[in-house]
């Protein structure tokens, strides 16, 4: 699979999850992996690009982290948009 | 600026002690966040509670961890407190600073943040505390321009933390301070980008009088210790005894092993006896020092109480080599990782999990045989599992 | 320090790279003498000599920290260091900092010079070191006391034995500002702990939009809380809640904080050193003593009376936790005086380790 689509996939994993569950970085792996057969560490990588850059985030809430959407007030702080 | 007055925190400028107080005012006098930080706290002193909300959703682009969101519930009163984030800056193992570097950090910190410190957190970083969202990032191009980096929070790798060791003290058995470095340097991944049930510490002691308490709050405490022999100068005894030391009461009688005698001008220990507490030695330092291989003891599972209770940690490896690049102890730590990781629920430690799985779960998914170095006694019930494997 | 441009700050803007060298930041005589130190020796509470294999000295002076600490005084101190210490300093694991010296005359120096700025030597030996502790109402939103004040007026009081006067061994003494611990609290000679007394109040609107509530449920050690399907909530059973205040960690409506009822307990006999007897947890000695700041007078003479009575009754090398396990607890409460009530048997976790199974004890 390329890159961009397996980012798209991981992308609209989180999606789905928006609201209903906090996902751990391991949800996401364990989760796209399955859904694409893509290996875990492909998964792992393009998921850490996104993050890189902001395309998705860590958070932290109720005593744990998790991985999410950024909301605009973060990426505004980032500079990623205007 | 506004001047808060503070009739309650002033009463704790009096007496001996080191002041926050006059810490907060120094930092109050010129900074706007330091003031309302102030002023807040002698509400909270008045009220007795603190106004302070749950952490947020703040960080450095591409880490989970290293900053800790903290925002005040009546930002309207005092607006300077209204971000006040905690930026971690991972301290150099032993916490030893050459001044120039550490001017560095107050420069920045005094352009970007509140100007107020903790020298240092529990877990051991630079604490940094207060600052607004919008200095995070320039904050941290600042600062790891200049090599620094920050340390761990959330469900991570903690910054690990390590006693001063072979830097200045005598009984370490490991280099305790390069063992730190290592693994910070090892295992940057796991400390900035949370990946885990929860969050892992290391704590890094020379020897079994455990400087930086690991047994009673690292994940994996490594307690340096040895294989060999206690040598004896008994000239140097007899310098103790000279100079007032009751050698019976105050080192024979107290060993936990009574696998030492003395008879008025000897002292001999029965070396097989000896559980290497490191009481007489810590006593005694000018006449006893262990000989012989040295290592570390590993012994896992220590956390504080939420929420079952309090665990220290337990004897896993009795003894393990611990020398430059570490290797077989990276292995080791590769395998108690993965298989937490596989088998927790969230915010759940690995002695959480290793009570809930049992022992033998995790010794044979880390590939360490039972020893009864493990265990203070073998079990008193008659219930035990037999696996197909232990019948043939 | 000169600043860096938006655009050279980007540029140069590096990812895990980790601390420093710790090697960049040793004193040169430390340096040359790793892992080739024979001895040392405490000369004063405030300072220490340790003594290389190639003969070498270097003078420790062990000064108290507040851990809350401005840049201003940061510096302060770092003047010293530059005066007295070739421009090195250190900071121990219970926030003390140290100065380094090869030259003894320095001592007296750089001790007078600590003094001056408000930071007096103690500290090393068999005395009080400085208290580990907590955040409290400075920074913590979990905190139910202070911890910067309530350790400022336990420490005033305790002074002498920082600086002067000896115990039978170290005491170790900590704070936390709520049962999360963060530090070894559960582990010290003497450690005061801030503890709730009342049922959570639940902020059921707000538990909807913010809370999962699988996770609040499961988050209960004693099975407390259950859903709410009708409020799409949860609810909590009085009788089981203890206030541990776990469910407010996951879910901060649910607001545990009481001003009037929150407090803080009293734990004592704990240590982390495997020497002689090996490490214990520290265990209920007062379950209960208002919040009244700024000086907490109650926790202060609490604190005083336990430690005038084990520094008055202990042998030497015995710390508070060996000294209790050979008089016995039922000892432990008549010679301090302290009421035992039903709070200090366990009925939690590791109660059934804790019953007498025996016929001897002591009146």
């Amino acid at each position: 699979m390329e890159k961009e689509e397996l980012k798209d996939k991981i992308f609209a994993f989180v999606q789905a999850a928006k609201g209903k569950k906090k996902l751990k970085e391991k949800d996401i792996i364990k989760g796209v992996s399955a859904e694409t057969g893509e290996s875990a560490d492909n998964v792992k990588k393009a998921m850490r690009e996104m993050i890189d850059v902001g395309k998705l985030m860590y958070s932290y809430g109720g005593g744990s982290s998790s991985v999410e959407i950024p909301s605009e007030e973060y990426l505004r702080e980032k500079g990623m948009i205007q | 600026m506004k001047k808060y007055e503070t009739p309650l925190l002033d009463e704790l400028e009096k007496g001996p002690w080191p002041s926050f107080v006059k810490e907060m005012k120094r930092a109050a006098a010129t900074n706007e966040m330091a003031n309302d930080e102030l002023g807040q706290v002698e509400k909270s002193y008045r009220d007795k509670r603190g106004y302070w909300k749950h952490g947020g959703i703040v960080g450095v682009l591409g880490y989970g961890g290293g900053v800790i969101g903290r925002y005040s519930s009546i930002p309207d009163e005092f607006p300077g407190v209204a971000h006040f984030h905690t930026f971690r800056i991972n301290q150099p193992s032993g916490m030893y600073y050459k001044t120039d570097r550490l001017r560095e950090i107050m420069d920045l910190w005094d352009k970007y943040g509140s100007g107020l410190t903790n020298m240092h957190g529990s877990t051991g970083d630079m604490i940094m505390l207060g600052c607004r969202t919008e200095a995070l990032e320039p904050l941290f191009a600042e600062t790891s321009s200049r090599g620094w980096d920050l340390g761990g929070s959330g469900s991570a790798l903690r910054t690990p933390a390590c006693c001063l060791g072979k830097s200045r003290c005598e009984w370490a058995n490991i280099d305790t301070m390069d063992l730190c470095n290592e693994l910070t340097q090892a295992y940057q991944d796991y400390l900035h980008r949370p990946a885990w049930p929860y969050k892992f510490k290391f704590k890094i002691a020379g020897c079994a009088v455990d400087c930086v308490a690991s047994i009673a709050r690292a994940d994996c405490s490594i307690i340096g210790t040895w294989k060999g022999k206690i040598a004896v100068d008994q000239a140097a005894v007899k310098d103790y005894a000279k100079g007032g030391m009751n050698i019976q009461a105050e080192i024979v009688d107290m060993c936990p092993t009574g696998c030492m005698s003395y008879n008025g001008s000897e002292l001999k220990i029965d070396d097989e006896n000896c559980s290497r507490c490191m009481h007489c030695i810590s006593k005694m330092t000018k006449a006893l020092k262990p000989t012989g291989e040295r290592g570390a003891t590993i012994l896992i599972g220590a956390k504080a109480p939420i929420v079952v209770g309090s665990l220290l940690s337990w004897v896993v490896v009795p003894f393990i080599k611990m020398e430059p690049p570490y290797t077989e102890f990276k292995e080791l730590v590769e395998k108690i990782w993965e298989w937490w990781d596989d088998n927790a629920k969230p915010r759940e430690r690995i002695g959480e999990l290793i009570e809930i799985k049992g022992m033998r779960a995790f010794l044979e998914a880390i590939g360490v045989e039972p020893q009864a170095q493990q265990v203070f006694e073998p079990r008193k019930d008659p219930f035990f599992f037999w696996k197909e494997e232990d019948l043939k | 320090m000169s600043w860096l441009s938006e655009q050279e700050a980007k540029q140069k803007r590096q990812t895990d790279i980790g601390p420093p060298n710790y090697k960049e930041m040793l004193p040169p005589v430390i340096a040359k003498n790793y892992g080739k130190w024979k001895y040392h020796e405490v000369l004063t509470p405030g300072h220490m000599v340790h003594v290389a294999e190639s003969g070498d000295k270097v003078y420790t002076v062990r000064v108290a920290g507040p851990r809350l600490l401005s840049t201003a005084s940061i510096r302060e101190l770092m003047d010293i260091a530059d005066k007295y210490c070739d421009g090195y300093i250190r900071w121990t694991t219970r926030n003390n900092i140290e100065f380094m010296t090869t030259k003894e005359e320095n001592v007296a120096l750089i001790k007078k010079a600590a003094q001056d700025i408000g930071f007096p030597s103690g500290g090393i030996g068999n005395g009080i070191s400085n208290m580990v502790h907590t955040q409290g109402w400075i920074h913590c939103h979990s905190a139910c006391t202070d911890a910067s004040g309530l350790v400022k007026a336990i420490m005033d009081e305790l002074f002498p034995y920082f600086n002067e006067k000896q115990l039978p061994a170290k005491t170790r003494l900590a704070l936390a500002c709520c049962v999360n611990m963060c530090g070894a609290v559960h582990c010290s000679d003497i450690a005061v702990v801030a503890i709730h007394r009342k049922v959570p109040v639940i902020d059921h609107d707000l538990v909807k939009n913010m809370c999962e509530i699988p996770t609040t449920v499961s988050s209960c050690p004693t099975r407390a809380i259950s859903p709410d399907p009708a409020k799409k909530s949860i609810k909590i059973n009085p009788d089981k809640c203890m206030y541990c205040g776990n469910c407010f960690t996951v879910c901060p409506p649910i607001n545990i904080h009481n001003p009037e009822q929150d407090g803080v307990a009293i734990v004592v006999g704990g240590k982390v050193g495997s020497l002689r007897k090996g490490p214990m947890f520290s265990k209920l000695a007062i379950p209960y003593i208002k919040n009244n700041p700024p000086r907490w007078p109650e926790v202060v003479e609490a604190v005083k009376n336990i430690v005038d009575t084990y520094a008055k009754d202990a042998k030497k090398n015995e710390r508070v936790g060996e000294w209790i396990d050979r008089i016995g607890w039922e000892a432990f409460f008549k010679k301090t005086g302290i009421p035992f009530t039903f709070q200090h048997i366990d009925d939690f976790t590791f109660a059934r380790d804790t019953f007498r199974t025996s016929a001897a004890f002591k009146w």
